[in-house]
């Protein structure tokens, strides 16, 4: 148990040094890019409107001292840090003078939840079903289900998410296409709320578990058809362990670790897969809010929900990695 | 004297290739043997890779169906589709090892709960305290303890204690029938003859028969009784292990024989084998099957 401590306390270690390079870098590639805020600002503000010179002089100074981008860098850097440890990156600068931190908590469960549940979906189901079809070659139904994951899988996933829309929006309309909820519903704990939610949530996360469940189903045939000619599933089967179990803790618990690994890996590569998932259905998460901030040059946003979205793919691999010496006890944990 | 194992004439062929050059291999050709029930012995199969002992092997096991002929443990045939119960009375009388303990074992499952199971299944005990000393009484047959295997994982362990291990599961159901296939080919050669003596052990004072298969002449000529040597499917001798391997008769048998290195040879650099020796034994493969005819001695040897 000391050593599962100490295991535990060094990965922590890790994530806080991959949390902080991630954020320091997002810092830098905000800071030092050619854009200026003030000058997007000033654009914005100054494009149907007819200011007297001073006054643009006036507000470029305003904004410079308010965003504080006349002092070296490396004293904003210090400063950024210093504001973050408070839970505070500024205000955004296209929903002025809301706080950009806010916005991305009101954000961030709807992406949160999204990739949670279709990530849990796909890997639970590809897994299994991949494990079943990779022990019972010859069923015909898992034979079939597998030309159709092979088919499915290569698709990129905003063509899947385009199919949905087109499918479920137009030809047959019996599913929202757009928004997290329905407008007529007040949002709390209330059914008709929760419903509408979950009604929304139908088509982004279909297109994320179709897309992602191939792989899955695919990785795990392959792996359990190669583990189901090891010697010790044949012993246990000469032992009379039932076929059960001889799938459970014999095939598929060999064939999770090396996808427990895999899942570490794709996570962050599911999250930026979100960021186009929720522009095509409008979902109000993390991703549509990346691209507005983007598209209105407002980098405390775009720092904010990247220095949230480091923290949390780190913290989800980091679970992942916590998972692992449970599953296999070749895992040194001292 | 009843038979306790019967091998009626059993082939099996496998096809090889691809879709277009697809043609049969004879693993096993009309194997021919039977062990009986009241005297244990040491049986050994010899033979070269590919000579299709591991195929025998797994027949009588009821891994592999044979493609003609039968095998009958105790008059029963040995049928892999039987029922649960048929099945399992036969997993209990007729108990594998393998060659390989790593592979043996699944990684992430501890050693002990392994010979727990096999003591609730075979023996259908619940109680604790009895399972524990069926299973200490199981390892300390061969040369282990409850103390020394109990929470430990198959890597924690050395190859020779979890070969012990596995041959303590095989025993757990006091099975009158172990099939060994390459039990000693894996483990370090100082614990090999460790291996050996535990299966000699198990004949002489356990009363198991053994079905021991190797490529190995030195141990098979130190414990069995009796011995098949198999050329490619096909038994070429079979007789008493010591008459057969002191003077063996059939080219093939005479060539393993003299392929056996010597520590004399090798330092005087005498590495070859007789090339036609080689050529006298490997025409004899392409050859019609022939037939084993019984020598004055009692051995059957193949004659073309």
């Amino acid at each position: 148990m000391q050593g599962y401590f100490w295991f535990a306390a060094k990965r922590a270690a890790q994530l806080f040094a991959v949390v902080f390079c991630g954020i320091s870098a997002t810092f830098m590639v905000t800071h030092l890019s050619p854009i200026s805020p003030v000058e997007s600002a000033l654009g914005r503000m100054t494009a149907r409107s007819n200011f007297a010179p001073e006054a643009v002089e006036s507000m470029r100074a305003a904004l410079t001292e308010m965003y504080g981008v006349n002092e070296p860098l490396i004293n904003q850097y210090f400063n950024f840090w210093a504001r973050l440890v408070h839970g505070d990156l500024g205000p955004s600068l296209i929903a002025f003078p809301t706080p950009a931190m806010e916005l991305v908590m009101r954000a961030l469960p709807w992406t949160v939840c999204l990739l949670l549940t279709s990530i849990l979906i796909t890997f639970v189901v590809g897994n299994v079903m991949g494990a079943l079809a990779g022990y019972n070659q010859n069923n015909r139904f898992l034979k079939a289900f597998g030309v159709v994951a092979m088919g499915i899988q290569p698709i990129p996933y905003y063509i899947v998410a385009f199919i949905l829309l087109v499918v479920f929006g137009f030809i047959w309309p019996v599913l929202p296409i757009s928004g997290g909820f329905a407008m007529n519903v007040t949002p709390g704990w209330n059914l008709a709320y929760i419903g509408s939610v979950l009604q929304h949530a139908i088509l982004p996360a279909s297109s994320l578990v179709l897309v992602g469940f191939g792989s899955w189903f695919l990785g795990m045939r392959a792996l359990v058809s190669n583990i189901v000619t090891e010697d010790y599933v044949t012993y246990a089967e000469l032992a009379g362990v039932k076929r059960r179990t001889i799938v459970g803790s014999y095939v598929i618990r060999n064939a999770a670790v090396p996808q427990l690994t895999a899942l570490a890996m794709t996570l962050g590569g599911v999250f930026s897969g979100t960021v186009i998932t929720e522009q095509v259905f409008n979902y109000p998460g993390l991703g549509s809010l990346l691209v507005d901030a983007v598209n209105g040059g407002d980098f405390s946003l775009v720092l904010a929900v990247s220095t949230v979205s480091v923290a949390a793919v780190a913290t989800a691999i980091f679970i992942v990695d916590l998972l692992h010496p449970l599953l296999d006890p070749r895992v040194r944990t001292d | 004297m009843s038979t306790l194992l019967a091998v009626n004439d059993v082939s099996k062929h496998f096809s090889m290739g691809g879709l277009l050059s697809r043609r049969s291999v004879a693993a096993v050709q009309d194997a021919r043997f039977s062990i009986e029930a009241d005297k244990a012995e040491i049986f050994t199969i010899i033979g070269e890779s590919g000579s299709g002992k591991t195929t025998l092997a797994r027949m009588i096991l009821g891994l592999e169906r044979p493609s003609s002929g039968t095998i009958q443990f105790r008059g029963q045939t040995v049928n892999a589709k039987a029922d649960r119960a048929a099945r399992l009375a036969f997993m209990a009388a007729v108990q594998p090892v393998f060659q390989n303990p790593f592979e043996a074992f699944n990684p992430l499952k501890r050693i002990d709960r392994y010979l727990e199971s096999t003591a609730r299944r075979f023996l259908k005990l619940s109680d604790q305290t009895e399972i524990d000393k069926a299973m200490d009484g199981a390892l300390q047959k061969v040369g282990l303890s409850l103390a020394e295997v109990k929470g430990r994982f198959p890597h924690e362990m050395s190859g020779g204690q979890l070969q012990r291990a596995a041959i303590a599961r095989a025993l757990i159901p006091n099975p009158p029938l172990l099939i060994a296939d390459e039990p000693v080919s894996m483990v370090d050669a100082s614990l090999r003859m460790s291996i050996v003596n535990l299966l000699k052990s198990l004949r002489d004072d356990l009363g198991v028969s053994v079905i021991y298969i190797t490529h190995d002449l030195a141990t098979a000529y130190y414990i069995s009784n009796r011995l098949i040597i198999m050329q490619r499917g096909r038994i070429v001798e079979m007789g008493d292990a010591r008459a057969v391997l002191e003077n063996p008769e059939h080219p093939y048998s005479r060539l393993l024989k003299a392929s056996v290195l010597s520590t004399e040879d090798a330092g005087a650099g005498k590495l070859g084998t007789d090339p036609e020796m080689v050529a006298k034994a490997s025409r004899l493969v392409d050859a019609p099957p022939g037939e084993l005819v019984e020598q004055p001695d009692g051995r059957l040897v193949r004659v073309y």
